[in-house]
């Protein structure tokens, strides 16, 4: 690669749609929004940092995603493992890899093998509290190669996938990006997940701020400062005779937990990285019932796999969702 | 000395608690910096021992007070706030290095330099010795130091002082020292007599004096010592000239 520190970051938006509960759709999310945002005429990198692959999976046949994964360590791998593996082998800078184009959307496959970089990027993370460069150079490595191909293809928003976890993988994306969406499901163990998501977002900003101002002059560094763009409750369901008591009390508490779980705890780190007009919903998505299994199937939007009224609804929701991103993420 | 009023009280509290909110910022500056000094080759050879420490709160408000006090008596203002007291006041982190000889001292002075520019260390200010002694000045100031003197508070303080920042952008600041063993004990018991209060007692001041110029004879006699085992571990007629 020719230049993985690159001293300007690309104009790119990096936004991640993170919560470490699994279950709360974040792929599903991740994928429909970047489809929106293209049908708005902006072009999107997609990046499966997530070692399932989930992302890669919803895009990509399941043929053709075996053969990349069988082949990533290779010369010719075309993942994120691929590019990654020099940094984690210790072996130099990442290797500029092309993101596979499908449907206008960009996208740097993931691979299982990117959990191997988890343990090295523990290590960069105690480096550059050492003010090591090789530890800032390496918590930046997926940032550098995403600038790249960022600029290379004149991208205007990068999605981050991302496992459910805290580990340090989420941990240096979550501090490469310009924005967080917090998906939310309506029940009790993901109201109750909100806690330990706030404050380990601000763990990362507190401790980072600390590397940064320790970090040697023109080094690249993880700019380490997320800011909450808003949140998505779905996956309620709707029952007939229920409707107002099953989701409409799970609503009121994910607004008020999220501002006060959330919100006012990155808040008390700094105040701009929750502004109080951005602790609001971007959209509500109704549980995708078998609508998501038929856009994983065909890797299209989910309004463009069910009947004509589920479509234009779905297309409605996930517009005015990509609208209201354009609109925050200036 | 008046006692400060609730307004100085107060500016002190909110000082004293910006550096605790920063205390571990200059902790992990301590630690990187210790671990790449005892991983630098070129300087392990001649350090005899390493130690730092980040400044008790207590002592930073202690001298808030005395800064305020001193400004007060002098009739000039008490300038600190919370934007500049990470800038001017240099010793919030402290690694002091102990070695044994002073002509170990321009090998340490060359290997701090070397590293501050390998590691990419921006000097906050030029380093400086401290000194009562003629002969160290002299030694000192030709080794390119220059020569603090505190005509207010005399003292028989001996030590180099460096001051770095890890970048262009950032407050945080390190005060790196460099003394002799020798030197490390007149200042230790200076300290403990000293700080933060001056000792009441006069026989004690004036023995710290003595000290002060036995330290000296000793510094020259571990120098000698050196210069001795050197020369004469070299092949016979190429001793070198002792009265230097």
């Amino acid at each position: 690669m020719a230049d993985s520190s690159p001293s300007k970051r690309h104009k790119a938006r990096r936004i991640a749609i993170y919560n470490h509960k699994g279950g709360v759709g974040k792929t599903t999310l991740t994928v429909n929004i970047a489809y929106a945002l293209t049908e708005l005429g902006k072009k999107v990198l997609l990046v499966d940092s997530d070692p399932q692959c989930n992302l890669t999976s919803y895009l990509i046949d399941a043929s053709v995603v075996d053969d990349m994964l069988d082949s990533s360590e290779t010369s010719k791998g075309k993942t994120l493992w691929s590019a990654i593996k020099p940094v984690a082998d210790g072996m130099g800078e990442a290797r500029l890899i092309e993101p596979a184009e499908i449907n206008q959307l960009f996208l740097l496959p993931g691979d299982i093998l990117l959990s191997k970089f988890e343990q090295d990027l523990y290590h960069f993370w105690s480096e550059s509290f050492l003010r090591r460069v090789r530890g800032y150079r390496g918590t930046a490595a997926l940032s550098a190669l995403v600038n790249e191909v960022a600029a290379k293809h004149e991208i205007d928003y990068v999605f981050y996938d991302s496992g459910p976890n805290i580990g340090p993988l989420n941990r240096a994306i979550l501090l490469d990006c310009d924005y967080f969406i917090v998906p939310a499901a309506c029940d009790a163990f993901s109201i109750r997940a909100f806690k330990t998501l706030g404050q380990t977002l601000a763990d990362w900003v507190r401790d980072w701020s600390t590397a940064i101002s320790l970090a040697p002059d023109n080094v690249y560094l993880l700019p380490g400062r997320p800011v909450m763009m808003g949140y998505i409750p779905q996956r309620f369901r709707v029952y007939a005779d229920d409707v107002a008591a099953s989701y409409s009390a799970f609503l009121s508490r994910i607004d008020k937990r999220i501002s006060a779980d959330v919100g006012a705890t990155l808040r008390a780190v700094d105040k701009s990285l929750a502004p109080l007009e951005y602790q609001s919903r971007l959209g509500l998505v109704k549980d995708f019932g078998r609508l998501a299994t038929l856009g994983q199937e065909q890797g299209l939007p989910i309004w463009d796999v069910g009947n004509t009224y589920e479509n234009e609804r779905y297309k409605t929701i996930f517009h005015g969702i990509a609208k209201k991103i354009i609109g925050r993420a200036h | 000395m008046s006692q400060p009023s609730a307004k100085e009280r107060r500016l002190v509290r909110d000082l004293v608690s910006h550096y605790e909110k920063n205390r571990r910022t200059f902790a992990s500056f301590l630690v990187s910096l210790h671990e790449q000094i005892t991983s630098s080759g070129k300087l392990t050879p001649h350090i005899h021992s390493i130690k730092s420490r980040t400044k008790e709160p207590s002592h930073l408000e202690d001298k808030l007070y005395r800064k305020l006090a001193e400004a007060k008596e002098r009739n000039r203002r008490f300038t600190l706030t919370k934007d500049n007291l990470f800038l001017k006041v240099n010793d919030l982190a402290g690694l002091r290095i102990l070695h044994l000889n002073t002509d170990q001292l321009p090998l340490i002075a060359k290997g701090l330099d070397d590293l501050f520019e390998e590691e990419s260390y921006m000097r906050f200010e030029k380093p400086s010795a401290r000194t009562w002694d003629d002969e160290s000045r002299a030694l000192l100031s030709g080794m390119g130091f220059t020569i603090k003197s505190r005509p207010s508070r005399p003292s028989f303080y001996t030590s180099i002082h460096y001051v770095i920042k890890p970048n262009k952008k950032t407050q945080y600041t390190c005060e790196i020292q460099v003394r002799t063993l020798m030197e490390e004990v007149w200042a230790e018991v200076d300290h403990t007599l000293n700080y933060p209060h001056r000792t009441p007692i006069l026989a004690c001041s004036e023995q710290l004096a003595a000290l002060a110029r036995a330290t000296s004879t000793c510094s020259r006699l571990v120098d000698s010592i050196f210069r001795s085992h050197v020369d004469l571990a070299r092949p016979a007629g190429r001793t070198r000239n002792a009265g230097k």
